[in-house]
């Protein structure tokens, strides 16, 4: 029986390796920004996604639970951590916008969704929410790269925990160890407005006007918005039998209101994006301009569509292409009549089926780490099958996880411009267009295989060749 | 004011990524440069410690091209007699036991009442011009989707997902059976309670393409067993490329039972909500089935 060759293992690397390649933070750990965004604004980020595991120890100083919104379960959302039976109070802030303007149908909703959210409310409206962490994985891996803070974790009594001695104690004399993790800015804070994937137009204009009720001063969107006539608007220049092929292939019936809501939802982003900058993932299946609403970024609204480019400083595989920025994130192998580029480290790795030349030298194992629901749900298991406390810990490693794809690359961009409103780099009161400008002067021109674009570049630093 | 963060823990300590772990070390260690292009070693891996392995294909589901085909059978097996759409489970004894403990927060959700009859009776146009439109040539894919949809069969929510007919997916086919299961009888306590005749009852120009089950209308359990199985794998992995595929194929499934004259529109909207509403419900009861059908994704 012939041995097999042994391949390289594959090489170790740091944590954080995309704070640095951004210039955020040093190697050693020191960072400029950081220090600038001691003491400064609290800055606020509105993050419509999953839920999140609001209990992690890297999240928890910074996810705000008063704010946080479910819309999955509830038509009009519901206040997951409020005490039970509890109804809102007016220090939740003044919980108004005039954004919807002239948008008749929007305008409805928001005038039900502004009775809803008066003082004296209840929290819950006979719907529990649907934020239980076990099912959080995409929204607390987010949050981390966006706001994630170190901490402190004590070891569970009677546990041994890889790495961690016994010369760190806390006052009551019980072993400590630090969770040296953290997002872009660990000073800011997250307002988690959770969504579900239903096609249905009102949770995300909810979402959308939410986000503008609490002033929000960076909104983040690593989904799509599956608007039927926006996910892939290019169908409807066909026809079928005199019919847009769009309309001739959806499987649903099409309710006017839906259409209309649609259509609002699409001006009112691009609304809310010229208040506040609106991060949105670009798309992880090579979407010229980015999928919908990351392709409504112009010069003219504050929309900003972000793409992922690997540890090595190409575009990864499987990112969108020409869209306002692109940001660290993870690699995808690529085998098609474009571009071979593989991971020569996969146990499954053939070259000897390989065609040359090859682009294998530009992948990129590296991902970006991110924090996890911790114990055995999330995307990195626990060994243990019940779940760690909060209050001390069997291991790490089910803390975090492996992330990427273009949401990775959106929250590490809204991190990066929340930081500048902390930091006074960036006023925080400047609206969408002004915070896009600014990236965009902060960034550095780079070259990501053919593609002329920006990468995100702290004090003009970056990692990139 | 919030707490200031510690970040001089950030010059001390720092996790390294190995290929199946992280490890804490010293930043003194030669921990990588960082920059993009600097991927060089960091040290031997610390010792001994079977921990948590990090898990490498999590990023792989963000992969919209990514041709998931697999051949490993890692379902238990324990509860579907049979990984394709036509199986069946053993009966879901736990999480009906859970789901009676949990009925305080499932048998009065603030669903909207049924329509009035007046409303019901113009409403009845519409199913008429569906009834008319079913027997055109052009229907023929609806008819033969309203047949099989009739039965309790999967093929509607697998196929978007892209598992029908594929092994090693067993826990999901199996959680899908169970919320099929337990909705059907949540369901039936609402039909009882709003008592909604069927369409034929109130038109008798509609002539429905399916016998007429004995229960009431309001509201639909094809589009409420339907929307809580893709509300359902919403929570389980949201960051399927076709999650929404899944809601609409179930509402395509919901609206096929207007088309066959059995359900008014705002049966099948009732049960999109009351799918919404029942979800935490079925967080709590289908927990262990939910994680189990997300292992088979993220392995």
């Amino acid at each position: 029986m012939k041995a097999a060759a042994q391949k390289p293992l594959y090489p170790s690397y740091d944590s954080l390796w995309h704070l640095t390649a951004i210039g955020v933070m040093d190697s050693d750990g020191s960072s400029t920004a950081w220090e600038e965004a001691s003491g400064g604004p609290r800055v606020r980020v509105a993050m419509i996604d999953t839920s999140v595991a609001v209990d992690h120890l890297n999240l928890v100083a910074n996810i705000n639970r008063s704010l946080a919104l479910d819309l999955c379960s509830t038509r009009l959302g519901a206040f997951p951590y409020h005490p039970k039976n509890a109804k809102l109070s007016g220090d939740m802030g003044a919980l108004d916008t005039d954004v919807a303007g002239d948008l008749p149908v929007t305008s409805g909703l928001l005038a039900e969704f502004r009775a809803r959210l008066r003082p004296g409310q209840p929290a819950l409206l006979g719907v529990q929410p649907a934020t239980s962490p076990a099912f959080s994985n995409h929204g607390t891996a987010i949050a981390g790269l966006v706001c994630g803070a170190p901490a402190h974790a004590r070891v569970r009594e009677g546990a041994t925990i890889e790495g961690v001695d016994n010369s760190e104690q806390d006052y009551e004399g019980r072993r400590t160890f630090p969770l040296p993790y953290a997002g872009v800015n660990p000073f800011c804070e997250v307002v988690p407005i959770s969504t579900t994937f239903d096609p249905d137009p009102e949770v995300l204009t909810l979402a959308f006007l939410y986000a503008d009720m609490i002033e929000a001063d960076v909104i983040l969107l690593p989904r799509d918005v599956p608007d039927p006539r926006r996910t892939y608007p290019e169908l409807d220049l066909f026809d079928v039998d005199g019919v847009p092929l769009g309309s001739a292939v959806y499987p649903n019936d099409f309710p006017d209101r839906d259409r209309e809501l649609w259509d609002e939802l699409a001006t009112l982003i691009v609304r809310v994006s010229h208040r506040r900058p609106v991060v949105c993932a670009g798309g992880n299946a090579q979407e010229e301009g980015g999928i919908y609403p990351a392709r409504l970024a112009s010069i003219e609204n504050g929309i900003i569509a972000v793409g992922a480019a690997n540890a090595k400083g190409f575009r990864s595989s499987y990112s969108a292409r020409h869209v306002t920025v692109f940001a660290p994130s993870s690699d995808g192998e690529e085998f098609d009549r474009v571009e071979v580029r593989l991971d020569e480290l996969a146990v499954d790795y053939d070259a000897s089926v390989v065609p040359k030349p090859n682009h294998n030298e530009r992948f990129s194992h590296r991902e970006v780490i991110s924090t996890d629901v911790p114990g055995p749900d999330g995307y990195t298991s626990s060994p243990f099958a019940d779940a760690e406390t909060t209050q001390s810990l069997r291991e790490f490693n089910s803390l975090y996880c492996r992330f990427g794809g273009t949401s990775a690359a959106s929250a590490i961009t809204a991190g990066f411009l929340s930081l500048a409103k902390s930091t006074g780099r960036l006023p925080q009161d400047a609206d969408g267009i002004a915070a896009k400008s600014w990236l965009l002067s902060t960034c550095r021109p780079v070259t990501l295989d053919d593609e002329e674009t920006l990468y995100l570049a702290w004090d003009g630093k970056c990692g990139m060749p | 004011m919030s707490k200031q963060p510690d970040l001089a823990v950030l010059r001390k300590k720092r996790f390294v990524v190995d290929v199946d772990r992280m490890r804490l070390v010293d930043v003194a260690r030669p921990v990588t440069g960082g920059g993009p292009g600097a991927e060089h070693e960091v040290g031997p891996a610390a010792s001994g410690g079977a921990l948590a392995t990090l898990n490498r294909s999590a990023a792989s589901s963000l992969n919209r091209n990514r041709n998931r085909n697999r051949n490993l059978n890692g379902g238990s097996g324990k509860l579907v007699e049979g990984s394709n759409p036509t199986g069946s489970i053993l009966a879901p004894w736990r999480e009906r036991a859970e789901l009676h403990r949990l009925r305080p927060l499932w048998i009065d959700l603030p669903v909207a009442p049924p329509p009035a009859p007046e409303q019901l009776r113009r409403d009845c146009r519409e199913l008429l011009r569906k009834q008319y439109r079913l027997q055109q040539g052009d229907q023929a894919i609806r008819r033969a989707d309203i047949l099989r949809e009739s039965e309790l069969e999967l093929s509607g929510y697998l196929r978007p997902l892209r598992i029908e007919g594929v092994s090693g997916f067993d826990e999901t086919v199996a959680l899908f059976f169970i919320v099929l299961d337990l909705c059907e009888e949540i369901g039936m306590c609402y039909k009882d309670r709003f008592g909604v005749a069927r369409p034929n009852q109130v038109e008798p120009r509609i002539r429905p393409y399916l016998a007429v089950p004995s229960h009431n209308s309001y509201p639909s359990n094809h589009s409420f067993q339907s929307f809580s199985v893709a509300f359902v794998f919403s929570r389980v992995l949201p960051e399927h490329p076709a999650s929404v595929e899944l809601f609409r194929s179930a509402r395509r499934i919901a609206e096929n039972r207007e088309w066959a004259g059995l359900h008014y529109a705002s049966d099948t909207r009732c049960g999109h909500d009351l799918a919404k509403m029942v979800l935490p419900v079925l967080e709590i009861v289908c927990e262990r089935q939910m994680l189990a059908s997300q292992r088979e994704w993220l392995r």
